[in-house]
C-alpha cells in the first residue's frame, strides 16, 4: 500500500517537475533568459503600467506590419 | 562650501557651482536639458526608477548625424527584413542600470515608425528595427542622445550570434542538469538514510526508478556536448577530458542500469548526474567568458570611424577606410578621431592620445608629427599623409591582437587536459586489467563470487574501480578552496573572474603596473608655486583665466589657487582665445578703461610673446603673466596613489618583482618610479610594444601579472597570466582582465597576493587528500572490497574532508 502510494506521488512529482523544466527551456530557447542583469532589473519594472506598456509595444508592432503587408498589397495595383 | 545633488544625474556638487532653477538644482546644461525634456513627455517617472542611484551627465557629441544616413553606412551596418523594416545594432553608451534601458526602450518604442528596440543590460547592444519610409537613422540617434545616451553602430558578426547561441545551448543544458541532480540528490538523501535505518528493496528500487528517470536526460541530453568532445577527440588521436568524463559517466550508467533490472547491488544514477552538472557549470563560464570577449570587441570596432575625408585632386571625397593606400591625403577636423596612422603636412592640432598612451594630457602635434589611428583631433583642422594602411594601423593591429589573445585564453585548461588524459588512461587501464584477472584468473585465484554469474560479477568489481575513482572529491579539490578563497577576495573589493587566477597569481614573480591611473590618480596636483605678486585682483584675474578653460592643467592650478585663496572672485574676461598645446591669453579692461592682456600657459607661450623669463623644469608648468610680466609660475605633478610605495615593497618582500611600463617620456616615468621605489622602468612604449615585453617574461619562464587601466593597456592586460584591471578604467581594459580591483585601492591588490597565496596552498592540500582517497580505495575496489555501502560514504566522506579543510581559508 505504502509502496503504491510512493509510486504514485513518485510519478505526479516528477510529470511536474518536468513540465517546469519544460517551461524554463521553452522560456530559454525563445531568449527571455539571455540577458541575465536585465531578466533581474525587470522585476522592479513590472507595475500594471509596464505591463500595459507591453501590450501597447506588441499592438504597435502588428499595426506597423499590417499597414507595411497592405502596402505591398496596393503596390502592384498601381 | 555644502554639495547638492543634480536633479537629473544624482552627482553631487558645490553649490556655487549649480544652475539653480526655483527649487532643481543641476549641474551642467545637458542635464537640465533632458530633465525637462523628460518632464514634458511624460517620462519623469524615470527618477522614481532611479532610486538613490546616480549616472553619468548627458554626453556632448559632435554633429555627425548625417554620416548614419549615407549610403556606405547603410552598407555596413543595416540590413533590410522582407517586410521591408531596416534593422541595425547598436551600442548604447552611458547605460547604467536597469532605469536607463526603460527610458531608452520607451523613447524608441514611443517614437512614430521603430517597430522594435530591444536593449540588453547586460552588454548595452540594442537592436533596433524601423521603418525608413517615416524616420531617418540619424533621427533615431538624434533622439537617443536628446536624452543624454549616445550610441555607436558595429557590425553585429557571424561571431557574436555564435557566441550567444552557444550561450543559451549550455545555459539550458546546464539547468536541465542542474534541475535533474538537486532532485536526485533528495532521492539519494533518503536512500543513504535508508542504510542505516533500513529499507525495504521496493522502496529502493522505487528510488532507483526516480534516480534513472532523472539521470537520463542529464546523461544523453546535458551530457551529450562531452561525447561530440570524446568523438572529435578520438578523430584526432587524443585522449581528452571530455572522454574521461563520458566514459566514466557512461559506463557509471550501465553499471547502474544492470542493478535497476535486477542485478545484485547499488546504482550510482546520483554519480552520473553530478559529474556532469559539475563539470557542465565549468564549461558554462567558459562559455559566458567567451561571450563577454565578443562584445568587447564590438565596443571597440564601433569607435574606429568607418570613412575618412581623402583629398585627391585639390577636391574633398568621403572614401571607406579599407580603400585607403598610403601616401594619400586625408584631413581631419576638430572632433575627428584618425583612422590610419601617418604624418602631418599642414596645419597644428592637440590630440588625445589617451586611447594609445593612457595619458590624458593632449598631445601637441605639428608638422611632420606622426598621427596614430584612434586618436582624437581636439582643436584644429589638419591634413596629413597616410603611411600605414587600414588593415596595418595601430588601432587596427591591438583589435587583431586581442581578438588572437581572447581565442588562445585557456592556457591552464590545457594542463588540465593533460593531467586528466594520463589519470583517465590510467583508471580505464586499471579497471580493464580487473576486469581480465577477475574474469579469466579469478578461479585460479580463489575469488569469491558471491554465487553471481562469472561475467556479470567481474564486470561488476570492475565498474566499481571507476566509480570509485569517481574524481568528486578531486572535482571538488580545487572549485571548493577556490570559491572560498574568492568570497575572501571579494570582500576585500576583488573581482576574479575565474577561480583559475587565484593559482596563477600565488605563483607570481613579476608583476608588470602601469604608470598613470595604476601608480598615479592620473590627476596633476601642484608641487611648486612662486606667486610673485599676489595683489588679489591680480590673482582675480588668473583665477577667471583659470576657469575659462577645461584643461586638465588649468582645472589642477584653479584648485590650487582656490584652497590657498578663500576670497578670489570671477571677473569678466575679453577676447578669451586658446592658444593650440601652449595656453591661453585673454584681455580685460578696468573701470577706468584699462586693458590688460593676460596669458596662461608653458613655456612656449611665454617665449611666443616675447617674455624675457628663464624657467626650466622637469615637470608640467603653467606660468602667468599679465601686460608682459610673469607674476606666478607652478610646477605639476601626477599624484602618487595612497599606499604606493607600501605596495612596491610588500612585493618585493614576497619575492615579486615589480616593473613600470609606461608609454609616457623617461624623466617623468624615472621621478615616478623612484619616488614609490621601483627599480625597473621602460618608458615611451606603446601598447603592442608592452605586450611584446610582457611576452618576453613570459618566455623566459617568468608568472606574470599586469596591472592597468586604460585602453593603451588592454592587449598587454590579456596577454599577461593574470590581468588586473582598475574598477575606473576603460571598459574595453576591464573586460579583457582576469581580476578587477573595485576599490583602485594598491592595498587590495596587495591583500590578493596575500590571499591567493593562502588558497593554493589549501587547494595543494585537497588534492593530496583526494589523491590519497583513491591510493586507498582504489586497490579495494580490484580487489572487490568495496561494498556498495562504504562506496557511497567513502565518496561523501572524502568530499566532506575537502570541503572542511577549505574552510579553514576564512579562520586565519
Amino acid at each position: 500500500m505504502i509502496e503504491d502510494t510512493l509510486y504514485m506521488m513518485l510519478i505526479i512529482g516528477l510529470i511536474v517537475s518536468f513540465a517546469i523544466l519544460g517551461m524554463f527551456v521553452w522560456g530559454a530557447k525563445t531568449g527571455q533568459f539571455d540577458d541575465d542583469e536585465k531578466m533581474m532589473g525587470g522585476l522592479l519594472f513590472d507595475g500594471e503600467d509596464d505591463l500595459n506598456e507591453a501590450i501597447n509595444r506588441e499592438k504597435k508592432k502588428e499595426s506597423l506590419n499590417n499597414e507595411k503587408k497592405e502596402q505591398k498589397k496596393s503596390k502592384p495595383q498601381k | 562650501m555644502s554639495k547638492i545633488k543634480c536633479n537629473h544625474c544624482h552627482l553631487e556638487f558645490d553649490d556655487s557651482v549649480m544652475i539653480k532653477e526655483e527649487s532643481l538644482n543641476f549641474c551642467c546644461k545637458g542635464c537640465q536639458g533632458v530633465y525637462h525634456l523628460l518632464k514634458d513627455q511624460n517620462l519623469d517617472s524615470f527618477y522614481d526608477k532611479l532610486g538613490n542611484k546616480s549616472i553619468q551627465p548627458p554626453i556632448e557629441v559632435s554633429s555627425d548625424l548625417n554620416k548614419f544616413d549615407t549610403e556606405s553606412f547603410e552598407k555596413n551596418y543595416v540590413h533590410i527584413d522582407n517586410n521591408g523594416y531596416k534593422h541595425i545594432d547598436l551600442i548604447i553608451e552611458g547605460i547604467h542600470c536597469a532605469a536607463c534601458i526603460w527610458l531608452n526602450e520607451k523613447v524608441l518604442y514611443d517614437t512614430d515608425g521603430i517597430m522594435e528596440a530591444t536593449i540588453n543590460f547586460t552588454n548595452n547592444k540594442a537592436k533596433i528595427a524601423w521603418d525608413s519610409d517615416k524616420i531617418a537613422l540619424s533621427q533615431i540617434i538624434e533622439k537617443i542622445r536628446s536624452i543624454g545616451y549616445n550610441a555607436y553602430a558595429y557590425n553585429s558578426q557571424v561571431a557574436d550570434e555564435k557566441a550567444s547561441k552557444a550561450k543559451r545551448d549550455y545555459f539550458i543544458r546546464m539547468m536541465v542538469a542542474v534541475f535533474a541532480t538537486m532532485n536526485i540528490m533528495m532521492l539519494s538523501v533518503a536512500k543513504y538514510t535508508g542504510f542505516f535505518t533500513g529499507i525495504s528493496n521496493e522502496v529502493k528500487h522505487l528510488i532507483h526508478i526516480g534516480e534513472f528517470i532523472l539521470s537520463t536526460p542529464v546523461l544523453l541530453y546535458s551530457g551529450w556536448i562531452f561525447y561530440k568532445g570524446a568523438y572529435f577527440g578520438l578523430k584526432n588521436r587524443i585522449l581528452n577530458m571530455d572522454f574521461l568524463v563520458s566514459s566514466g559517466a557512461t559506463l557509471t550508467y550501465i553499471y547502474s542500469l544492470f542493478i535497476l533490472f535486477g542485478a545484485k547491488g547499488e546504482s550510482y544514477f546520483d554519480s552520473v548526474s553530478m559529474i556532469i552538472t559539475f563539470v557542465l557549470v565549468g564549461k558554462y563560464l567558459e562559455v559566458i567568458g567567451k561571450k563577454s570577449a565578443v562584445d568587447t570587441l564590438d565596443t571597440i570596432k564601433s569607435q574606429i570611424p568607418l570613412e575618412a575625408t581623402l583629398i585627391k585632386d585639390g577636391k574633398r571625397v568621403e572614401v571607406p577606410v579599407e580603400d585607403i593606400k598610403e601616401n594619400d591625403i586625408i584631413e581631419l577636423q576638430t572632433g575627428d578621431k584618425a583612422c590610419v596612422d601617418g604624418y602631418i603636412i599642414k596645419g597644428e592640432s592637440s590630440f588625445d592620445e589617451s586611447s594609445i598612451s593612457g595619458e590624458s594630457i593632449p598631445v601637441y602635434k605639428k608638422e611632420n608629427d606622426t598621427i596614430f589611428s584612434g586618436t582624437l583631433n581636439q582643436d584644429s583642422l589638419i591634413q596629413y599623409k597616410v603611411t600605414k594602411t587600414y588593415k596595418d594601423s595601430t588601432l587596427n593591429s591591438i583589435v587583431t591582437l586581442l581578438e588572437d589573445s581572447l581565442a588562445s585564453k585557456p592556457k591552464i585548461e590545457h594542463k588540465a587536459n593533460e593531467i586528466s588524459k594520463g589519470f583517465s588512461i590510467g583508471i580505464l587501464s586499471l579497471s580493464i586489467m580487473t576486469f581480465i584477472v577477475w574474469y579469466f584468473f579469478g578461479i585460479d585465484l580463489g575469488f569469491d563470487y558471491d554465487g553471481v554469474n562469472h561475467f556479470e560479477k567481474s564486470f561488476i568489481v570492475a565498474v566499481s574501480v571507476i566509480v570509485i575513482a569517481c574524481p568528486c572529491a578531486l572535482a571538488l579539490a580545487t572549485p571548493i578552496a577556490s570559491l572560498i578563497g574568492i568570497s575572501q577576495l571579494a570582500k576585500k573589493g576583488l573581482l576574479f573572474k575565474e577561480a583559475k587566477f587565484i593559482e596563477e597569481l600565488a605563483r607570481t614573480d613579476k608583476l608588470v603596473v602601469d604608470k598613470t591611473g595604476t601608480i598615479t590618480n592620473g590627476k596633476l596636483s601642484v608641487v611648486k608655486a612662486k606667486i610673485i605678486d599676489d595683489n588679489i585682483h591680480k590673482l582675480n584675474l588668473l583665477y577667471s583665466l583659470l576657469d575659462s578653460s577645461s584643461h586638465p592643467i588649468s582645472i589642477s592650478v584653479k584648485n590650487y589657487l582656490k584652497e590657498k585663496y578663500t576670497e578670489l572672485s570671477l571677473k569678466e574676461l575679453s577676447e578669451v582665445k586658446t592658444i593650440q598645446a601652449k595656453g591661453m591669453k585673454a584681455v580685460y579692461k578696468n573701470i577706468e578703461g584699462e586693458e590688460f592682456t593676460i596669458l596662461g600657459g608653458n613655456q612656449n607661450l611665454i617665449k611666443d610673446f616675447n617674455i624675457d623669463y628663464k624657467f626650466n623644469s622637469q615637470n608640467s608648468v603653467y606660468i602667468f603673466a599679465i601686460n608682459g610680466e610673469v607674476l606666478a609660475t607652478f610646477e605639476l605633478i601626477d599624484e602618487i596613489k595612497e599606499y604606493a610605495k607600501e605596495f612596491v615593497s610588500n612585493s618585493s618582500k614576497n619575492g615579486i618583482e615589480v616593473i613600470m611600463l609606461t608609454g609616457d617620456n623617461e624623466n617623468v616615468a624615472n621621478q615616478v618610479a623612484k619616488r614609490v621605489g621601483i627599480k625597473s622602468v621602460v618608458a615611451g612604449i606603446n601598447p603592442i610594444e608592452k605586450a611584446e615585453y610582457i611576452n618576453k617574461l613570459k618566455q623566459e619562464g617568468h608568472t606574470v601579472v599586469m596591472a592597468g587601466d586604460g585602453v593603451n593597456d588592454s592587449v598587454a592586460l590579456s596577454s599577461a597570466n593574470v590581468g588586473v584591471a582598475m574598477g575606473n578604467g576603460a571598459d574595453i581594459s576591464i573586460a579583457v582582465s582576469d581580476i578587477v580591483l573595485l576599490n583602485n585601492s594598491l592595498k587590495s591588490l596587495n591583500e590578493a597576493f596575500v590571499i591567493s597565496r593562502k588558497t593554493y596552498k589549501f587547494i595543494k592540500q585537497n588534492l593530496s587528500l583526494s589523491l590519497m582517497y583513491n591510493f586507498i580505495t582504489i586497490p579495494l575496489a580490484m580487489a572487490g572490497f568495496v561494498m556498495p555501502l562504504i562506496a557511497a560514504l567513502s565518496m561523501s566522506l572524502s568530499s566532506l574532508l575537502v570541503v572542511l579543510n577549505s574552510l579553514r581559508i576564512k579562520g586565519k
